[in-house]
This record gives C-alpha cells, sequence and structure tokens, in this order.
C-alpha cells in the first residue's frame, strides 16, 4: 500500500515536471519565433537591404559575406576615399550645374566590400521637405555616375579584418547646386 | 494524488497570474527583446512593429522604428515613422527633431524652428536634446547659416547660464570653440582668441581646432613664429586624436589633417 502511494506521488511528480518542461519550451519557441513577428505586414528583410535584382552596377559585384553587412558607422572613420575633404572637392570640381531648378536629397545607398570595391547601388530622390519627388534625369545621372565611378572607398575593419559595410552618400541640392554632403 | 494536483493547479493558477500584465507592459516586453538584435535588422524592426501593435501609444517603440532608416540614408521612410513619435510626445521629439535636422540632414532653417517651437512648447524651461540645450544647438545651426550675430547670442546664452547654474568648467567645450570660430568669422580676432584659449583651457591644452584656429589669428596679426608654433602643437593634437568630430556624419566646420599640414606648408612658405 504505502509502496503504491509513493509510485502514485512519483508519478505526479514526474507528470508535473514534464508538463512544465514542455509548456516552457513551448513558451520558449513561441517568444523566440513568433512573439517579434507583427501580425499586420511583417517586415521581411532588414531596414538597410538592397534587392540585388533592383539595384544598379550589381553585375560581377560580391560582397564577401552576404550575413554580415556592417554600418559604415560601425567605425569611427568615416569611409570616403581620400577623406571627406578628399571626396567633396572631387564632387565639387567635376559636377556641372546645367541650370537645374532642383532642390532636393538625392541618396545613394551602396555596399562597400571588404574589398573596399563598392556595388548594388540605388538611388533615393526625396524633396526638402523628405517627400518622394524625381530629379531631373540629367542631374541625377551625373551623380550617380561622379559616385559610381570612384573604384575604391575604405572598406571598415572590424575584429581584426576588413568587413563589408553599407553606405550612403547624401547630396542635398538647391536649385541644381550642391549645398551639403553628407555624412 | 489529490495533493500533487492541488499543487500542480496551484502552480498554474500562480502563473497565470504572473502572466496578467497591462498592454504597456507587454509592449515594453516585446520591445526590450526586439531592441537587443542589432537596430535595423529584420527581427529588431519586426519586434518594434509588433510593440507598437500591442500599444500604438507606446512613443519609445513608434520613435525607435525610425531611428535605423534615419542612420542609412532612407529619408521618406524616417520622416512617417518619426511623424508619428511628435504626435504622441512632441514636447520631447520636435526639439529632439532639430537635433536630427541640425546633424542628419543639415537643414539649419527646419532645426532652429524646431528648436525655436520647443520654446513655446516648454516655456521657462530650456529643453536639452540630445544632452545639450537648444540654445547651444542653435549657436551651431546659426553658425551653419553663417548667421554669426545670431549664433554668438546663443552661444552667450548658453554659456552665461551654465556658468551661472554650475560654473565655467561645465561649460560644453565646443561652445566655446564654435562661439570663437563665429567671432573668428565675423572679424573679431580678439573674441575669438579668448575662446580658442578658453576651450584650451579647459581641454587640457589638447585641441587641435583651436590651435588650428589661433594660428589662423596669429597669421592674420603677422606673427608667424606663433602661427608656427601652433600649427605644429594642432597637428600633434590631431594625431593624438584630440579634434571636433561626431558619430555619424562630419562635424560643422570640421578640420583635417590635410587642413593642417596645408596652413603648415602656407606659413613655411
Amino acid at each position: 500500500m504505502k509502496r503504491k502511494q509513493i509510485f502514485k506521488i512519483l508519478g505526479g511528480i514526474i507528470v508535473i515536471v514534464t508538463l512544465v518542461i514542455v509548456g516552457f519550451s513551448g513558451y520558449s519557441y513561441y517568444q523566440y519565433k513568433y512573439s517579434l513577428i507583427p501580425k499586420n505586414k511583417p517586415f521581411t528583410q532588414s531596414a538597410h537591404y538592397i534587392n540585388p535584382d533592383e539595384s544598379l552596377l550589381n553585375d560581377n559585384f560580391k560582397v564577401c559575406n552576404e550575413n554580415w553587412i556592417l554600418q559604415y558607422y560601425n567605425t569611427q572613420e568615416l569611409p570616403y576615399p581620400n577623406g571627406k575633404n578628399g571626396f567633396r572637392n572631387y564632387i565639387n570640381t567635376n559636377y556641372v550645374n546645367r541650370n537645374y531648378t532642383d532642390s532636393g536629397y538625392l541618396n545613394i545607398r551602396f555596399i562597400i566590400n571588404c574589398e573596399g570595391q563598392p556595388g548594388r547601388f540605388i538611388i533615393h530622390e526625396n524633396d526638402l521637405n523628405l517627400e518622394p519627388k524625381v530629379f531631373d534625369e540629367d542631374l541625377k545621372n551625373q551623380l550617380f555616375k561622379l559616385t559610381s565611378e570612384i573604384k575604391y572607398w575604405k572598406p571598415i575593419f572590424l575584429r581584426g579584418e576588413n568587413r563589408d559595410s553599407y553606405m550612403y552618400v547624401s547630396y542635398r541640392i538647391e536649385h541644381g547646386k550642391i549645398i551639403e554632403i553628407i555624412p | 494524488m489529490g495533493k500533487s494536483l492541488k499543487l500542480f493547479l496551484n502552480i498554474i493558477v500562480f502563473l497565470s497570474v504572473l502572466s496578467c500584465t497591462s498592454k504597456r507592459e507587454q509592449a515594453e516586453d516585446t520591445y526590450e527583446r526586439a531592441i537587443s538584435y542589432p537596430q535595423g535588422s529584420m527581427m529588431s524592426i519586426n519586434g518594434i512593429k509588433r510593440a507598437i501593435e500591442i500599444d500604438s501609444t507606446y512613443e519609445q517603440a513608434v520613435y525607435e522604428l525610425s531611428v535605423a532608416y534615419l542612420k542609412r540614408g532612407l529619408p521618406h521612410k524616417w520622416k512617417p515613422q518619426y511623424d508619428k513619435a511628435v504626435v504622441l510626445d512632441p514636447v520631447t521629439r520636435v526639439p529632439w527633431r532639430g537635433y536630427l535636422y541640425l546633424w542628419f540632414y543639415r537643414d539649419y532653417k527646419k532645426a532652429i524652428a524646431d528648436f525655436d517651437a520647443s520654446d513655446t512648447l516648454t516655456p521657462n524651461f530650456v529643453d536639452a536634446p540630445q544632452g545639450h540645450s537648444v540654445d547651444y544647438w542653435r549657436g551651431i545651426a546659426y553658425l551653419g547659416l553663417n548667421n554669426y550675430e545670431k549664433s554668438i547670442e546663443y552661444f552667450n546664452k548658453y554659456i552665461n547660464l551654465e556658468i551661472e547654474d554650475s560654473g565655467e568648467d561645465w561649460v560644453e567645450l565646443t561652445a566655446f570653440l564654435y562661439r570663437g570660430i563665429a567671432h573668428y568669422e565675423s572679424g573679431n580676432n580678439e573674441k575669438a582668441l579668448d575662446d580658442f584659449d578658453k576651450q584650451l583651457k579647459y581641454s587640457r591644452n589638447l585641441s587641435a581646432d583651436a590651435k588650428y584656429y589661433k594660428s589662423l589669428i596669429f597669421i592674420d596679426n603677422d606673427e608667424t613664429e606663433k602661427a608656427q608654433q601652433c600649427i605644429n602643437s594642432a597637428i600633434e593634437d590631431f594625431n593624438l586624436g584630440y579634434f571636433n568630430s561626431r558619430p555619424y556624419v562630419e562635424t560643422l566646420r570640421q578640420i583635417y589633417i590635410e587642413d593642417l599640414n596645408q596652413l603648415k606648408s602656407e606659413i613655411n612658405n
């Protein structure tokens, strides 16, 4: 009788422990897998993702690690070739304002791979109120050509190695004139 | 067996009570887990969005969802999301937006408009987005517009209030630097020199920027030897990392080693 009771208690404990473990595992799995997913239109890519199929100059461009592309600001020095001054001088010397009337931000985003090569470019056009707009085609092509013609940028160096990173150049333009180059 | 069942039910009831958290607590919990992922990653932005779904008035999450777009050069995605945060908490987010317009968009006029609006939103209180008074930020924004009179006016306001409240050694060092630059660019070398000396006084005599500008002033005064000493010292400070810069973007009137080397060669010739 006594032995039977002990088995019952042990059985009960085993059932409870099993239920707790199963419940905890299920809860953890849910938390990990689903609880951070919005019910309405979840994002399917990261904020910085550039779709290779929609990008410019992606042919023959290779990133060193597709699964770990950092941001340009993950190290202290900005990745401009010849420094920010050098880049600014290069753009200001070569850009020609052909009586453009556009104002706004022409942003060119791209990836600098671990070897310093740029590729996978995408252009975003916004007015000075940060609303989407369309720039004069010639202005856009000119700045894209100048920006993308630079063949070497400083790759970011992290944890003992050069790494791929996302970079952008934002041209603040007023009446066709470049007022600021950001970042 | 009866006792075991009772114990099990008690545990279930206890866990149920624990899980009865408010919407805001659930949103906060989701948000905290989301931001443990790298900023802008899919898990991060999805988790933040989920937190907003749970509690659409959770301003911190609404704001945070905009940040990755700001830092990645996606203004058309940053602005509509940030505007939602402004609606939820204008007192915090209007002057903060001024700071973002100032640095990430170099839109000095919009930045000033937001700093001015914060005066109306919080009368008799000086807001301090990102840890600095809106007067300090206005000083920089007006310098960006080359409006030296207004720039100096706001730097004076900030510096005088800081001295009154806490003492001169509590003044943000770049306020002296930028006020000095405003004086220098508006032709008041004497006052500029005072400010650059003040910056050096409180930064253990280490500042490539202050020494670079002092060197320019010495050139104006035909004091070549002093200009030479200053620029050599500025280059040393620069190489040691003592120069004005900021994360993510180039700072206003940022100097580079080539600027210093060029000035040095001009002095030597």
